[in-house]
């Protein structure tokens, strides 16, 4: 209870509370801070059902589908064909991301990020006179991308990953560099005239010149062109990166190059080490743990020392971007001297951290759904919405493991690739057992954390249940209907986006 | 391999014009990919994929092997160039993988006519190829024993030969711990088992008598070979012989009878999960019976006396613990009569496998043959009988039918006790006559899986519309999964220890789904 209402209360503790609510100012206080303490106590929403893009972007996807049409540039129809044919896929491209909810109109997020882009823009004015098409995309990769059309994605992980304003304005402008520069469309270009060009044509005719090694010819073939296709990308990155100084100052937006060498870390979210041992964290909610669950039982390979040539890597030739050192040390005579550096609002941080932490979770990513909840009570986020989704994680692996398909649910990564308490936390996933992760939902459905919780969020935790536990949901039919009432019941709600896998 | 297959496909869709896409199906249909599973001490431990990707000269190929975890992650890539071969076998044992090959220039070779093909064949060379490489990526041995293979000459419909080219008996591989591989195989020449260190170096190599059929086991620094002879006995004739992978000693030779002399069948032939040795199981085969099952009538005419377990603890006869469990001489009465019917569950059952359990106990499982009798049949020729064209052809058919139902699990404890543990709620079949052979209905396959880390047994029954997994250790079954559930097709195998491989191919929208699931 609100501490000025219990000494109201506790002043008036000889009078009969009848009088107290008679006298009408009192009455009004009293209303307004019960008002207050419930608004205190409940979380808000993050973003409704209707803000992903299938619904909010739904007539923008039609226009596009309708108006973004392929130009007649080419005069030979075989490339003009080729053009249409690379034109149409990067429509149908962004089309399905739309429609595959890939993107989310938060507004909050939005407004602030289309406020970066409107300063760049106002300070562009010739090479900016349109005002970009601004998509949150919902991934979790540090990154930002540009399609051309006018149209640029920025990543909610690269809003969690950033620190500063500064930093998203230059990733910004380096993507609308590269839509000034017409980067995307010149590529496209490229490639429908290379493949229609007689030389690729001839080349890939004289593989089957040779009785031998046909396969290895037609490869370097290809990758002949990747090379070259690649050594172009890395100068585009370099002549995008220049223009995005120029812009950036021209909308006195400082420029820290610095960025880069923070950038060179961007892919290291899951080496990052926690700052605790997995037990702690669980014995948080009392859940009970064995430290054989993080031991790899397994005799398998993974467990083995394998030191193969790494062919997954790419060698330097094709490269699409230049090293992030190599970017630092190119623009670092550009670093705007004394610079006022505007530190990320903690609200929008942490906002697009939560979203992007819910969408690992609704693409049955877990692991790293669970890891990134670790890591945000590591920073000190006490904020009872991390509980719920560790209660939904462990109800969504529960569900997938009664669905023989726990091992997809928990995206087994190799260890090279991750730290040790990611490892631990994935073995941990894997192993433990059935039993215990049934129990890992039962307890953690009756905690007090859910008092916090907006109804709608309150009410996805019974959906959860009884998926899980409810004699209705023992067939599809018995789902599809649960998750139909959900939504009913709770139309706004974000939630609703995993019912939608239970609709169909 | 995903990546690898993903470039694959790249290649192939890139262009869409018609020349180029004929040059990309073809050098497309020279591709072709094996899969294997890596075993070590029998478990297995990951996958790989072994590809020809192409000609690299008149006489040779280049290969790719790709290499993944035991969860399905891809963790490296050996590339080399060699003459035609098949892959035959994989084994691995400290951080050396080794693969076993038959090299051939006529290994699906197609010739443009018979005089060809006999010129090609008279110049031929074939071997078998042992494969060892570290972890590394680095070839550590590449050693080569000259064979004679089964050839032969198959005709295309366009008139063009090919030529096919197999082992009497094929490549096994099995790794000895710590220390290196078994290796046998059989030409025309005769059977050979070989011993490689870890090194590749062949330290030794023995002729092995031949036989209709072979299998190897390894157990500690033992190998072992069970052989089926000729026999009338069509079920049995099977033997053990056992060898000293250090120094190729000879163990006593194990023939598979029981006390009276009778003959054994082999359901089972593996590693006991808690002793590592090789333990034989299987049934007692009736020599008043000839032995032979044929129909499902046969199985309810008593073929088999009983049940054993032969564990082989050491080189000598002496070490061997042999336990047999007779029922043909009425002391299990009423539990199994002397035709082997079962009380419980007043059916016959035809035992297709076995496993132990980490208690000791061997469990025999199989499909029980439930007799009715077909009144109507019956009713039919005593009304009919005054008719005598008629009423024959009925009785014919004979006046029992039979069906095979739910699967079922008799267990035999260390001491010899048997004890009827269990039916699994499966499949049935109809009824049919008892002259059909069992051979068209439909049998499930059974295999068992152990884990070792909470000493667990389960069973798989693979029937023909569900797969069934059921807990030995609880009696219970723990999922039913439908093979076919709308456009989704599910099939189980096994993968690392205390874990299935569940693979989904979607009809519809033609994926396919592969998952490593526990227990």
């Amino acid at each position: 209870m609100h501490p000025l209402i219990l000494k109201v209360f506790m002043n008036c503790s000889s009078q009969n509370l009848r009088s107290i609510l008679l006298r009408p100012t009192l009455f009004l206080i009293v209303l307004l801070l019960v008002s207050f303490t419930k608004a205190q106590a409940q979380s808000k929403e993050l973003y409704s059902y209707q803000d992903l893009s299938h619904i909010y972007y739904s007539k923008q996807k039609d226009s596009l589908q309708k108006n973004w049409t392929c130009p007649q540039v080419y005069q030979n129809k075989e490339t003009q064909k080729k053009y249409k044919e690379f034109w149409d896929s990067r429509t149908d491209f962004i089309t399905n991301a739309i429609m595959g909810k890939n993107f989310v109109h938060d507004k909050e997020v939005y407004d602030y990020v289309n406020s970066i882009i409107a300063q760049i823009v106002t300070g562009n004015k010739k090479q900016l006179p349109i005002q970009p098409m601004l998509l949150i995309d919902r991934s979790s990769s540090v990154n930002a991308y540009a399609i051309g059309g006018n149209i640029i994605a920025v990543n909610l992980g690269l809003l969690s990953f950033a620190d500063t304003r500064e930093e998203i304005a230059f990733a910004i402008a380096h993507e609308l560099s590269h839509n000034i520069l017409n980067h995307a469309d010149n590529a496209i270009k490229e490639k429908a005239e290379w493949l229609t060009s007689d030389a690729y044509k001839q080349s890939v005719n004289a593989v089957l010149d040779s009785k031998y090694e046909r396969y290895s010819r037609l490869k370097k073939v290809l990758e002949g062109y990747s090379f070259n296709r690649s050594k172009h990308q890395r100068y585009h990155e370099s002549d995008a990166d220049s223009l995005a100084v120029v812009l950036l100052k021209n909308s006195n937006i400082a420029f820290n190059p610095s960025f880069f060498l923070k950038l060179d870390s961007a892919d290291m979210q899951y080496k990052q080490p926690l700052q605790n041992p997995l037990k702690k964290y669980l014995a948080a909610y009392n859940l009970p743990f064995d430290d054989v669950w993080a031991q790899k039982r397994t005799r398998g390979l993974s467990t083995h020392n394998y030191s193969f040539k790494d062919t997954t890597v790419m060698a330097d030739s094709l490269k699409t971007h230049p090293d992030c050192i190599v970017r630092y040390k190119a623009l670092l005579s550009e670093a705007t001297p004394n610079a006022m550096i505007t530190p990320l609002p903690t609200a929008i941080k942490e906002k697009a951290t939560k979203m992007l932490i819910w969408n690992l979770f609704d693409n049955q990513d877990l692991t790293a759904c669970l890891y990134r909840v670790l890591q945000q009570k590591d920073k000190g986020a006490t904020d009872e919405w991390y509980d719920m989704m560790t209660y939904t994680i462990f109800s969504g692996l529960y569900y997938s493991d009664k669905q023989l398909s726990r091992f997809n649910a928990i995206s087994i990564m190799p260890k090279e690739e991750i730290s040790k308490d990611y490892y631990a936390l994935q073995t941990m996933l894997e192993q433990m057992p059935r039993e215990t992760l049934e129990q890992y939902c039962k307890d953690l459905n009756g905690k007090s954390f859910w008092q916090s919780q907006t109804a709608d969020a309150r009410a996805f935790k019974s959906l959860l249940y009884t998926l899980n536990f409810g004699n209705e949901a023992e067939d599809d039919k018995g789902k599809g209907a649960i998750a139909k009432l959900f939504t009913a019941n709770n139309i706004n709600s974000m939630y609703c986006e995993f019912a939608d896998h239970f609709k169909k | 391999m995903r990546k690898f297959v993903g470039a694959v496909c790249m290649l192939l869709l890139v262009c869409s014009a018609r020349s180029q896409s004929k040059v990309f199906k073809q050098v497309g249909d020279e591709i072709s990919s094996t899969m294997k599973v890596i075993t070590q001490d029998d478990a297995l431990v990951g996958y790989l994929v072994f590809t020809k990707l192409e000609k690299a000269s008149e006489d040779s190929f280049n290969y790719k092997i790709s290499i993944m975890d035991e969860n399905l992650n891809d963790i490296g890539t050996v590339n080399f160039r060699e003459e035609n071969l098949t892959l035959q076998a994989v084994s691995f044992d400290q951080d050396v993988l080794c693969l076993g090959y038959l090299k051939s220039s006529l290994i699906d070779k197609v010739m443009k006519n018979r005089k060809t093909y006999n010129a090609e064949a008279e110049r031929a060379k074939h071997a078998v190829v042992v494969q060892f490489l570290g972890l590394d990526g680095k070839q550590i041995k590449l050693s080569q024993v000259r064979v004679e293979p089964k050839t032969e000459m198959w005709g295309n419909l366009d008139g063009t030969k090919e030529s096919h080219v197999s082992l009497k008996e094929p490549i096994q591989l099995k790794n000895i711990p710590q220390r290196g591989f078994a290796c046998f195989y059989g030409d025309e020449n005769g059977n050979k088992l070989l011993a490689y260190n870890l090194s590749g170096e062949q330290m030794w190599k023995k002729n092995i008598s031949s036989a209709k059929g072979f299998a190897m086991l390894t157990s500690g620094t033992n190998i072992y070979l069970l052989s089926k002879q000729q026999t009338d006995m069509i079920e049995g004739g099977y033997q053990v012989n056992g060898y000293g992978f250090a120094d190729s000693v000879t163990f006593d030779k194990c023939p598979l009878r029981d006390k009276q002399g009778n003959q054994l069948k082999v359901l089972s032939f593996t590693n006991d999960p808690v002793t590592g040795n090789p333990v034989i199981t299987g049934n007692i085969i009736n020599a008043d019976r000839a032995g032979k099952v044929v129909t499902i009538r046969n199985v309810t005419q008593g073929p088999y006396s009983g049940v054993y377990t032969i564990a082989l603890n050491g080189p000598k006869k002496a070490d061997w613990e042999q336990t047999f469990t007779y029922w043909n001489d009425g002391s299990l009465e009423p539990a199994i009569s002397e035709r082997g019917r079962y009380t419980d569950n007043n059916a016959y059952c035809r035992f297709s496998s076995a496993f132990r359990d980490f208690q000791g106990n061997t469990y025999f499982v199989g499909t029980p043959v439930t007799k009715r009798i077909k009144w109507g049949s019956i009713a039919s020729s005593v009304i009919l009988a005054p008719m005598v064209f008629v009423s024959p052809f009925i009785l014919a058919s004979g006046v029992e039918k039979f069906k095979l139902e739910n699967a079922m699990l008799l267990k035999q404890n260390n001491k010899g006790a048997l004890s009827f543990d269990n039916t699994i709620p499966c499949n049935s079949t109809k009824f049919a006559v008892g002259r059909v052979p069992l051979s068209e209905l439909y049998s499930k396959s059974f295999y068992n899986i152990n884990n070792a880390a909470n000493k667990s047994n389960f069973l798989i029954v693979d029937d023909e519309k569900d797969i069934v997994i059921y807990n030995v250790n609880n009696k219970k079954v723990v999922r039913t999964v439908p093979h076919q559930a709308g456009k989704v097709s599910t099939n189980i195998f096994p993968a690392k220890e205390g874990y299935v491989m569940v693979q989904e191919y979607n009809k519809r929208d033609k994926y396919m789904k592969l998952s490593i699931e526990a227990l």
